[in-house]
């Protein structure tokens, strides 16, 4: 197993794009790299993208960011350059245009489009370059419930829009059927957070509910597309009325024998393996065709989770060691494998090492390199993707959609992520040789 | 017990993560056993003896036919005969070293730890407090005996003084003598247990008058402190009205009074306290923490998706009956109109109900007299501005009020102006910053306030302009942490003292200096 783990490795290593293809992204890069460096100048760069959208003028942005770059004790000569430049008002107003564009540029990088019809280009790119994708709508904190329906809308939207435009894509077999039949060329996540203004995680059963009134006709709308319908996991709060609310719609008669539809596992929970086992023990109990799809994922909220318990006087629910997390992710890996096929697995990382024990393990387990999907996310995960294409696997690239606004919080996650010390991304960047990035955690 | 042990660092005792189903389970078992044993019995308790024990029912205010606890009542003779045998037991209070007394404190916080389920269930029945936030009192309370127990330890060492050759200067903090505790019903065990524990481990004796909606959480209070070897005489327990008060604040012996509540009753205790009748050796410290007219900033750069949720939690969880809730929003004119969209959607979607559901977010207020006022109040709303959000009601009975908020009030409505204490918001634009510091400043209550913008220049400039004595930047502006937020308003709000914090038991002690002379013969010895 190892060996074909390190020889899967290996060849995915070697497949991957020469970097910085583009000149712009050579920039974005850069920044990045600069970012990951110095702790204060990343929290400068994470406060003024954050602000940017709420900004009423370029003046005004510019005084946000010398806001920002004044806290930074050790400053690069870009950054003095910047602060005498703040001094005048034409000054600001340059300073403000120049920082607006690179923060437009930047979350260009992640995020798709503005609207599901923006992004029919750009997916429909991929799609023929060998490539799914899911979508997901960006979308700001739902508090009303006004916002709810308004995020419901833009599925439904998200939905007719997109299967209208999937009868034209080419064929394209790796990505449209596994060994158990075909797979939906449409295919949205949602959030359980969006669909409802009362997800309290004292009382999982109010949000729960509220979120089914809406969940259910897009469960409904996606059978008749013939689409597939994700509900992303997000922070502890909300696990459980998440789990409870896929769960139990999904058991609704009308709702047994499709859409498909998939929820997601966080290996970065401790309690991550009895979240597994009961997925498992639910697909393997309801028989649901087509198969729950499951999407393991590393976890996105680290950060907030750890906060949040070290302010209430709480053991964190995740593992506070990533090689940990690591270990975790390729044991439910394995579980998750052996529940095919009750269940069809989606192993979501960017992390080599993980990817290639998914691919290895599948094969070891005599199963066809089909019936695994391999997911990315677009920005972050372009080159892994690019070479996992090359070897015909079958990935899907997760595509946010959305305005600045909307999109401001993912793209302050995704440039954490991008510029963590401990991030895989961060080690290739820095040309970690492949043993290094293959060695296990 | 060994006197010489120095308890571990403090840390504040965590509460419940009642998003997990087993802690939500434990809790509802618990008052399922608490309803058996109602109404619950608090005889008035002066020097270790038992006295009256009716004249005081605390009700549900969920359910007001519900009877919670049967207090005895006591009256202005009471208190003096409390007062009496408090005089005896802070000599002997006091003359044990501070370590005993913190061991004793912390043994109390066990004893509460130990019964922290129960004492949430009694607060969710006895003052309709919802859960996380009666778990969050039990916590706190706890806190603060662990806290002061530290603190007077520390305290009892002294602070070094400038020596020079041929003389030794020592200084020393010694207790009062007798604290007068009056307390409030809205943190019912957690506001008590800190003034009494900050006057214990400082080494007075306490007289302890708890509200008369609250004497359950009091009774239980008094329990662990004593089952934890406060001695009978160093702490009596007087529920009662406004005459157990009076009387505690004018009898000459006590040398401290620590308040919690109104304005009104505080500005009177100042009054009452300030008078040196002939025989009183010593002028009164008051400790008074009063009410507040809240308001949280709201600047063109803050981000709503942070700002309307913490400002609904802020204005009415618990129904806005807390001193630190949210009355105001000043929010700048640039981000007026999407903040009240999504504020009034966002208080539509509020859940009214009985404190004991954990789905409720506004549970009824304490009282009819305070549903009465906080109606009076969205009445005058309704005839002075706009009602722009508002839940639906609750149930029948019980006294709920719909939590309201309302915009765009003639400036000299009274519910701009006047302290409402139950779930109203009133939203008032502004072209900046500046202007929204210049209400917060004309208002007489400095207690807390909020700030939400994304600016440091901003934020600097509103914090070295606020009087309030707690400001909160991109958060609610609730739930301070002893030792994180060391609590206490300024202005008409409060003495200036602040609860929970590196200075408080200074009120209840007196500091002593000597300095002797070293020299004998010409020569310095030492």
């Amino acid at each position: 197993m190892e060996v074909e783990l390190q020889r899967v490795g290996r060849s995915i290593h070697a497949a991957f794009p020469g970097r910085s293809r583009h000149p712009l992204r050579a920039l974005d890069e850069k920044a990045m790299e600069m970012a990951a460096q110095d702790a204060e100048l990343r929290a400068a760069l994470f406060r003024f993208v954050d602000v940017t959208p709420a900004c009423r003028s370029l003046d005004d942005l510019a005084r946000h960011l010398t806001g920002y770059l004044d806290e930074v004790g050790d400053r690069p000569p870009p950054i003095e350059a910047a602060l005498k430049m703040s001094g005048t008002k034409a000054g600001r107003t340059a300073l403000g245009a120049a920082s607006a564009a690179g923060v437009r540029h930047m979350a260009h990088r992640f995020i798709v489009g503005e609207s599901p019809r923006d992004a029919l280009r750009p997916i429909r790119h991929l799609w023929v370059n060998g490539a799914a994708v899911s979508l997901d709508l960006l979308g700001e904190t739902t508090v009303t419930q006004a916002e709810a329906d308004r995020y419901a809308e833009r599925c439904h939207d998200a939905l007719e829009t997109l299967a209208g435009a999937a009868v034209d894509w080419p064929e394209r077999p790796v990505l449209e059927a596994d060994s158990q039949g075909p797979l939906p060329r449409v295919n949205l996540s949602v959030k359980v957070s969006a669909l409802t203004p009362l997800l309290r995680p004292e009382a999982p059963t109010v949000g729960r509910d509220d979120a089914a009134r809406r969940m259910r006709p897009l469960l409904r709308r996606a059978k008749e597309l013939g689409a597939h319908l994700h509900i992303d996991m997000e922070s502890v709060d909300t696990l459980e009325a998440t789990t409870e609310l896929v769960f139990d719609l999904l058991d609704e008669p009308k709702l047994r024998d499709g859409p498909s539809a998939g929820i997601v596992m966080q290996a970065y929970l401790r309690d991550s393996p009895e979240q597994l086992a009961r997925a498992l023990d639910w697909a393997r109990s309801t028989r649901r065709k087509p198969p729950l799809v499951v999407r393991l994922v590393k976890g996105a909220y680290w950060d907030q989770e750890v906060v949040e318990a070290r302010q209430h006087g709480w053991t964190p629910p995740v593992f506070e060691e990533k090689r940990d997390s690591d270990r975790n992710f390729e044991a439910l890996t394995r579980t998750l494998l052996e529940g095919w096929p009750y269940v069809r697995p989606a192993i979501a990382s960017h992390n080599l090492r993980s990817v290639a024990h998914a691919v290895a393990c599948n094969r070891e387990l005599g199963r066809e390199d089909r019936d695994i999907e391999l997911q990315v996310l677009r920005g972050l995960g372009d080159d892994l993707a690019a070479a996992l294409c090359e070897h015909q696997l079958r990935v899907r690239i997760y595509c946010p959609i959305g305005d600045l606004v909307a999109g401001m919080a993912y793209l302050v996650r995704r440039l954490l992520e991008n510029t963590a010390n401990e991030s895989f991304l961060g080690d290739r960047q820095r040309g970690v040789p492949v043993e290094e990035l293959l060695a296990a955690p | 017990m060994t006197v010489t042990e120095q308890p571990a660092a403090f840390r504040n005792e965590p509460i419940l993560e009642l998003r997990r189903a087993p802690a939500r389970e434990s809790l509802l078992q618990a008052l399922r056993a608490l309803d058996t044993r109602l109404p619950l019995a608090v005889p008035v308790l002066i020097g270790g003896d038992r006295g009256a024990t009716e004249g005081i029912d605390s009700t549900d205010p969920g359910a007001p036919e519900r009877l919670i606890a049967r207090a005895g009542r006591a009256g202005a003779d009471d208190a003096a005969a409390a007062v009496e045998a408090a005089v005896r037991g802070a000599r002997e209070w006091a003359s044990r070293p501070a370590a005993e007394r913190a061991q004793i404190l912390r043994a109390a916080a066990d004893r509460l730890r130990e019964r922290r389920l129960e004492l949430a269930a009694l607060q969710v029945r006895e003052c309709a407090k919802p859960w996380g936030e009666a778990d969050g009192d039990v916590c706190e309370a706890v806190d603060f005996l662990e806290y002061y127990a530290l603190q007077a330890i520390a305290l009892e060492r002294g602070p070094e003084l400038l020596q020079a050759p041929g003389e030794r200067n020592t200084m020393r903090y010694v207790p009062r003598g007798v604290a007068a505790v009056i307390a409030p019903w809205n943190f019912p065990l957690a506001i008590p247990c800190g003034m009494t524990a900050a006057a214990l481990a400082a080494g007075n004796a306490v007289v302890l008058k708890p509200a008369e909606q609250s004497p359950g959480s009091a009774g239980a209070l008094v329990e662990a402190l004593h089952a934890a070897g406060v001695p009978g005489d160093a702490l009596s327990l007087v529920p009662g009205y406004g005459e157990a008060g009076a009387a505690l604040v004018r009898d000459p012996r006590v040398h401290v009074i620590a308040f919690t509540g109104s304005a009104a009753v505080g500005l009177e205790i100042v009054r009452a306290a300030g008078e040196t009748p002939d025989g009183q050796h010593h002028v009164k410290r008051v400790v008074a923490e009063m009410g507040g007219k809240n308001c949280v900033i709201v600047d063109s750069d803050a981000d709503l998706d942070d700002a309307v949720p913490e400002i609904v939690r802020s204005a009415f969880n618990y129904a806005g009956q807390k001193c630190s809730a949210a009355a105001r929003v000043l929010v700048h004119e640039a981000a007026a109109d999407d903040l009240l969209e999504r504020l009034s959607g966002a208080v539509d979607v509020l859940k009214v109900g009985q404190a004991e559901s954990f789905a409720t977010e506004v549970p009824p207020v304490i009282e009819r007299e305070a549903q009465d006022r906080v109606r009076r109040y969205a009445e005058i709303a309704e005839r002075d501005g706009t009602i722009v959000g508002r839940a639906e009601g609750g149930p029948g009975e019980g006294w709920f009020c719909a939590p309201t908020v309302a915009a765009d009030l003639s400036p000299d409505s009274a519910v701009l102006w006047e302290e409402v204490f139950g779930p109203l918001l009133a939203v008032t634009r502004v072209r900046d910053t500046d202007e929204a510091c210049d209400i917060v400043d004309s208002l007489p209550f400095a207690l807390t306030g909020g700030l939400f913008s994304r600016s440091p220049a901003t934020v600097e400039r509103v914090a070295a302009r606020t009087p309030v004595g707690n400001l909160y930047v991109n958060r609610g502006i609730t739930g301070a942490m002893v030792a994180r937020q060391p609590f206490g308003g300024n202005r008409r709000s409060g003495s200036g003292s602040k609860a929970g914090g590196p200075d408080y038991l200074l009120q209840f002690v007196e500091p002593r200096v000597v300095t002797e002379n070293t020299m004998r013969q010409g020569i310095p010895v030492e």
